[in-house]
């Protein structure tokens, strides 16, 4: 692995007993470069994510996030990756700021980096309400302060934009132009990214692009 | 505080503070214990068993490890319900401190529900025999409690990532609880006189310390890999 690389992956395979999510994937994304995965449902993005995000070990293949190797290393490069996923990851009897607290705590994050991650996606106003209370584009801003809360230099991003009014998406768009990080985006929707990101197809298991 | 101090305050805190809004646990294993006294006091034949205190010690030991299985049904339940799984797998923190947070939380929902059947049950079966060690009573409740905990994240733990979760909780829980419920029975009974000794009472002691340094360490080294997908 180059020192200009954040990921790779190489003859990644991931199984689900006989089934195979991830058929020998191999992927190369440079450090502060945006990729759009698009595939049908079931072609295997979240699975991917989720394996990048150091949730899932992989079945066989090299997976390396930030020069970490996976999985012996997953807990040396858990700090800089951020992943929001499918669902929006929080406790729906907790507040929005019960729950970015808890997230604090268990990443390291000093607690005053919560009221300005809840400022920073708009829900100051709600961060004493308990999310079960939240609409989908308010889960959708807390999952995005919760993946940003420790200030990762990759972040996973699993269907960013559903359920984003206007203002969501101004957000997002915000935080995917910050320079220098590295942003992985698995989507239905590839046309609402940036056309600069480079776009890969993820098809029964398999990537090309 | 350290690091992971500040993840096991903060675990123990959501753990905490989950039960309290929901009110899921305690309230429905104190309900389960109570009819159960009640169904053993009447559909057994009144205070006096046939068995003596043994036996009355007894039920009260069955209902406690059924009552705890009924809770334990439920641990992990919102993690699994809003698959919160990937968020805390994705942090990097030790994964035995969730672990630990857990068993901490049972065991205080344990000791509510025990504060308020411990009387139940004595006024039903006991009430007319001596009074027990008092100490000694608290002491054996705390450990066998412990263990019951240790042993019950763990279980949990492993149940929660299977389809038959309901089924293999008991299955894997009440074997594995077989001798502390029985050394508890033991230890329990020699609380109260007669049967008081001071070297039976420290053995039994003993061996549920035992019990609890063991599924402590279990806990402790397992809960990484049964968190594993």
């Amino acid at each position: 692995m180059s020192s200009s690389e954040a990921l790779l992956c190489a003859g990644l395979v991931r199984r689900y007993g006989h089934r195979t999510a991830l058929d020998g994937v191999d992927l190369r994304v440079e450090r502060g470069e945006t990729v759009v995965l698009t595939g049908a449902n079931g072609a295997g993005k979240t699975t991917l994510l989720r394996v990048l995000a150091t949730v899932l070990r992989p079945t066989s293949g090299r997976v390396v996030v930030e020069g970490h190797a996976l999985p012996a290393a997953a807990r040396a490069a858990r700090p800089l990756v951020g992943y929001a996923g499918h669902e929006p990851l929080v406790y729906p009897a907790l507040t929005a700021r019960e729950n970015l607290d808890l997230y604090a705590a268990l990443f390291g994050v000093e607690p005053d980096a919560v009221p300005r991650a809840l400022d920073r996606v708009g829900l100051a106003p709600r961060g004493t309400d308990r999310v079960s209370e939240f609409s989908r584009g308010m889960l959708q801003r807390l999952s995005l302060a919760r993946a940003t809360l420790h200030r990762p230099q990759v972040l996973l991003l699993d269907e960013p934009s559903s359920g984003l009014d206007a203002g969501g998406s101004a957000l997002l768009d915000e935080l995917l132009a910050e320079t220098g990080r590295t942003v992985v985006i698995a989507t239905h929707d590839p046309e609402r990214f940036d056309a600069a990101a480079r776009r890969l197809l993820i098809d029964a298991g398999r990537v090309s692009g | 505080m350290s690091g992971s101090g500040r993840t096991f305050r903060a675990l123990l805190r959501k753990d905490i503070v989950l039960e309290l809004r929901s009110r899921e646990l305690v309230p429905a294993m104190s309900a389960f214990v109570l009819a159960t006294f009640v169904l053993f006091r009447f559909g057994l034949g009144g205070a006096h068993l046939a068995g003596g205190t043994r036996a009355a010690v007894g039920l009260f030991w069955v209902g406690m490890v059924f009552m705890a299985t009924l809770g334990l049904m439920r641990t992990f339940a919102a993690e699994r319900e809003s698959r919160l799984w990937d968020g805390i797998l994705s942090a990097p923190i030790d994964r035995a401190w969730v672990w630990a947070a857990r068993t901490c939380a049972t065991l205080a929902f344990l000791v509510v529900v025990q504060v308020a059947a411990l009387p139940v049950f004595w006024l039903l079966f006991l009430q007319d025999g001596p009074s027990p060690s008092f100490w000694v009573l608290i002491a054996a409740l705390v450990l066998a409690d412990l263990g019951l905990a240790a042993l019950g994240a763990l279980v949990a733990g492993l149940a929660s990532a299977v389809r038959a979760r309901e089924v293999l909780l008991p299955v894997l829980y009440l074997p594995f609880s077989i001798p502390l419920v029985l050394v508890a029975v033991s230890l329990t009974v020699h609380t109260i006189p007669p049967q008081t000794s001071g070297f039976g009472v420290a053995q039994r002691l003993g061996f549920l310390a035992l019990y609890d340094t063991l599924f402590g360490l279990l806990g402790w080294a397992l809960f990484e890999y049964v968190l594993e997908d």
